[in-house]
């Protein structure tokens, strides 16, 4: 089951922190790819999605980033900075409460083994 | 691996650029997507022109300007705050307002040689500001706000300009 894109929307950016955190560097494919992977292709970060995100946390100063140049086009790694860095703890927490309510709030058990 | 030309990355560019795709950054970015999927998906011989084509159609809903537009939402309506560390903002804290203080109190030392407790007292009374607000960041406990207290930010009126990471 592919997750729609109205749930993914509001955890993207906790997503790429947190994937920026375990994995210093990081270009656009790769950051698609890394969730693919992990999530069992369950989480599909559509280009359209990624780019503008990953723009804007430039922007905010949340991420710095490397530019590398292979023949005529340009590739962009992205890092964190240390707002990146604090701001990565603060929305894995808050993520993290936020999942532990709507189980409450949706009743939901967690699965035994 | 497929073998992408300067003639593909001009063509792509232009294409990006002519469908509304105008930030320099996001074209680069898209491109290197693309051209990392043409690599992994082509075959020396294989048509880029149409790959391109079929793929790009994945990366938006109805058109590509999409992408701008949502680029120019989110750089619209980020949050223009000065970003501090818990650390940082209460250091800055106490240097605002006990500072001066501070300094008042050597000065006044340095030059009679005592430090009368009106001076000091000033002192200690302003410390109690900046003290509280540490003390309610440091007790309020995460799960009712993960940033500083809302409380607190409007009692320093900052709530505008600061977000406490």
């Amino acid at each position: 089951m592919v997750y729609s894109s109205e749930l993914i929307k509001g955890t993207l950016k906790t997503i790429i922190l947190k994937l920026l955190a375990d994995n210093k560097k990081m270009y656009g494919y790769e950051i698609t790819q890394r969730v693919k992977e992990v999530s069992a292709d369950r989480i599909q970060i559509t280009e359209g999605a990624l780019y503008p995100t990953l723009h804007a946390m430039e922007a905010d100063g949340l991420v710095t980033t490397e530019v590398e140049y292979i023949g005529k086009r340009m590739r962009k790694y992205y890092s964190l900075s240390p707002a990146g860095k604090a701001a990565t703890r603060e929305r894995v927490k808050e993520l993290s409460a936020f999942m532990q309510t709507m189980a409450l709030l949706l009743d939901i058990q967690p699965k035994t083994a | 691996m497929y073998p992408i030309t300067d003639e593909h990355i001009d063509f792509v560019l232009r294409d990006l650029d002519a469908n509304g795709v105008k930030t320099p950054d996001l074209q680069q970015n898209l491109l290197d997507h693309l051209c990392i999927l043409a690599e992994r998906d082509l075959e020396e011989g294989d048509d880029f022109y149409a790959y391109y084509r079929a793929v790009i159609h994945s990366f938006y809903r109805e058109e590509l300007a999409e992408i701008e537009a949502e680029t120019m939402f989110l750089l619209r309506h980020r949050r223009r705050l000065l970003l501090l560390s818990r650390g940082q903002f209460l250091c800055g804290l106490f240097i605002v307002f006990i500072g001066p203080f501070i300094a008042c109190d050597s000065l006044c030392f340095l030059r009679t040689g005592r430090l009368p407790v009106e001076v000091w007292g000033g002192t200690l009374v302003f410390l109690q500001f900046p003290f509280l607000v540490w003390l309610v960041v440091a007790l309020t406990p995460e799960r009712f706000d993960p940033l500083l207290p809302r409380g607190s930010k409007v009692l320093l009126g900052w709530r505008p300009f600061i977000s406490i990471l």
